[in-house]
């Protein structure tokens, strides 16, 4: 199969993917019946012959009264126009799309900073743990990671809350600033900072080191949080998709005709190990999405999941159905990517 | 071969398997953890006196003095909030999460594999459709789709396995139908059919026997990750009758008081690990029987 070929394959696959992404989406928010989705517009002190009027006026507008599948067009347009509802939580009541902007920037701050720790710390433990197979290191780091791979996130975070929050007192644990240092400022209003929404870039930005060295504070301990909870899979299937890089025949000739250890390792067989990890930075996407949820809510980082949570406690449908189509869509694009590079870096996949 | 010897020849692979198995130390260790878990929630559910826990659903409240407690003898692990003995707790919860995540293997393998052996044997467009249909479950993450489920279904622990079993099935699904596409090349299969066997008789006598043990086994080694899964959904707010004794509950109980009582999120996040850490551990020592080439 020609490249363009698989490609064109790979988008094509998109279109039943996102149908069904969202489908499954419509069907969970509108189950629950009309009663809570239009919970969410009227006014809870309203009552009586009032509230029939608005509930009749909300009805034909949202296309209520409409067979589901009918429903589904008209969901489908509205979310395509950016109109994805309403939510109604303590930490935000309004659109919920008004929501998304304000949140995800701290999503994205979170899982970047993450990501670049897993990398960072995944791939060269990974190889080590390979390359010094059976030495006390690589013991050390297996018995580790395996621990690390059966800890449930938040236990993960409440222990780093304890030792580094609690015991040594050097770094904060809760939200994205301290709110003293923020109580007077211009971009800084309602708990929002401007432009990016994003305090640590607005720091700087505004040239506030101050803040920016709080707000860095902040987010170190939710960031290797998350970090920690995928790391343990990523140095596990390096390791041992190196040692089967290793154990291949090129390895092996390379060795023979004389070639350094250190070159071995560095330019035939690392390479080649991380095919693998790609693969895997699509289940790493899947693993932060998930992972945010968690880690956002016992920091109280004010993100997409700590703003799920919010929902799920008071029952809001608009704020939990958003984050699952939010998160969706980002996970199937993520999964297009992956499968894009992974044809591009290796002819192999296309036949 | 004769009857005997054939049973003579099982005898000597089970023997063999056994040793392999019990040959890993770190296996066997595991194998010993889960049984101590099965069997405190099994006299949890049948006589719980025996170790002397009463009230073996609910969590006993002491309203008089509601602060997290540290360790001592009248209770070993400490109390968390309202003045709860943690280590009485801890047992109750091991019998709820194992009951409960038992229920959500079962009915995902249930389904999934029911739907795995029919896509692989019929093939063709339908097939195509189930896999279809299962990439879509897997474009959502799975906490975020447990979550909506488990919230329009209504925030209960039945309804959580619900959620959590919607969310699995189709990874039973994509597992069985791999494993039934290997058995379907065997040559057992292709006699059956020479000698005109049915298709119907095929699937369930010839193909589902030799399907379903590596996929039970596999779906039983995620019953660590399972519970861990369903400690965090309970964590994060899933439980909204206050007196259910569960490990992720337990641990945001203590979560406002983690600066003056570490031990009341500790335990009950450590009982958790272990019993994943375990079930890993003897999974691992599992496929080695299992899948010989990845013994070396």
């Amino acid at each position: 199969m020609r490249l363009w070929v698989y490609v064109l394959r790979r988008l094509l696959l998109l279109i039943p993917t996102l149908i069904g992404l969202t489908f499954i989406v419509f069907i969970l928010s509108h189950v629950s019946g009309t009663n809570i989705i239009l919970s969410e517009y009227i006014n809870p002190r309203l009552t009586g012959a009032a509230r029939e009027l608005v509930v009749q006026k909300l009805t034909n507008e949202l296309h209520l009264n409409q067979p589901i599948y009918i429903q589904y067009f008209y969901w489908i347009y509205q979310v395509l126009q950016g109109n994805w509802g309403v939510t109604n939580t303590p930490i935000f009541s309004g659109q919920v799309t008004t929501a998304i902007t304000l949140f995800f920037p701290n999503t994205i701050m979170l899982s970047v900073v993450a990501s670049i720790l897993i990398w960072v710390i995944g791939v060269p433990l990974g190889v080590y743990s390979a390359v010094n197979r059976d030495s006390p290191g690589d013991h050390t780091l297996r018995i580790g990671s395996f621990t690390l791979y059966a800890m449930p996130v938040y236990l993960i975070g409440v222990v780093l809350i304890i030792l580094v929050g609690v015991y040594l007192k050097v770094l904060p644990f809760s939200g994205v600033v301290n709110p003293v240092l923020v109580s007077n400022l211009s971009w800084y209003v309602n708990g929002i900072s401007y432009p990016t929404h994003i305090i640590l870039i607005d720091a700087i930005i505004h040239g506030d080191g101050a803040v920016a060295w709080d707000a860095f504070l902040h987010l170190i301990l939710p960031s290797v949080t998350l970090a920690l909870a995928i790391v343990a899979s990523m140095i596990r299937i390096l390791r041992s998709s190196m040692l089967e890089v290793l154990d291949q025949d090129y390895i092996r000739l390379a060795r023979s005709k004389g070639t350094p250890e250190q070159a071995v390792i560095n330019l035939h067989a690392r390479k080649n190990a991380l095919l693998p990890v790609v693969t895997l930075f699509g289940a790493t996407v899947a693993g932060l999405l998930g992972g945010v949820v968690v880690v956002e809510t016992i920091f109280d980082y004010p993100g997409i999941g700590y703003w799920t949570t919010q929902a799920l406690l008071v029952s809001d449908v608009g704020g939990i159905m958003a984050s699952a189509l939010l998160f969706g869509l980002i996970l199937v694009f993520a999964n297009l990517i992956v499968d894009l590079v992974y044809a591009f870096i290796d002819p192999r996949i296309r036949y | 071969m004769s009857e005997a010897e054939v049973r003579a020849k099982r005898w000597e692979n089970t023997k063999l398997s056994l040793s392999v198995f019990f040959a890993n130390k770190a296996a066997v260790v595991g194998l010993v953890i889960v049984m101590i878990y099965v069997v405190i929630g099994v006299i949890d559910e049948v006589y719980p006196p025996l170790i002397g826990i009463t009230s073996a659903g609910t969590l006993v409240p002491n309203f008089f003095n509601p602060a997290p407690s540290p360790p001592s003898l009248a209770h070993l692990f400490g109390t968390t909030y309202p003045g709860v003995d943690l280590f009485s707790s801890i047992i109750k919860a091991i019998r709820i999460d194992l009951a409960y995540s038992l229920l959500v293997v079962a009915i995902g393998a249930a389904v999934g594999s029911v739907i795995g052996v029919i896509s692989a044997t019929v093939g063709g467009l339908m097939d195509e459709i189930v896999m279809r249909i299962t990439d879509i479950f897997f474009s959502i993450p799975y906490l975020v789709l447990a979550l909506a489920v488990g919230f329009i279904l209504g925030r209960n622990l039945l309804n959580m396995s619900l959620a959590l079993a919607i969310v699995w099935w189709p990874l039973y699904a994509r597992y069985t139908r791999s494993q039934t596409l290997s058995t379907k090349e065997f040559t057992f299969v292709e006699a059956a059919k020479a000698s005109g066997v049915s298709r119907l008789k095929i699937m369930f006598k010839h193909i589902l026997p030799n399907t379903l043990p590596p996929v039970f086994i596999q779906v039983s080694l995620d019953l660590g990750s399972i519970m861990v899964i369903f400690s965090t959904l309970a964590f994060i707010g899933f439980i909204t009758n206050a007196s259910i004794p569960e490990l992720g509950y337990l641990t945001s109980l203590g979560l406002s008081y983690v600066q003056t009582a570490p031990w009341a999120v500790i335990f009950p996040g450590v009982a958790i690990t272990l019993f994943a850490l375990a079930v890993n551990l003897m999974g691992d020592g599992l496929r080695d029987v299992i899948d010989p080439r990845r013994r070396s």
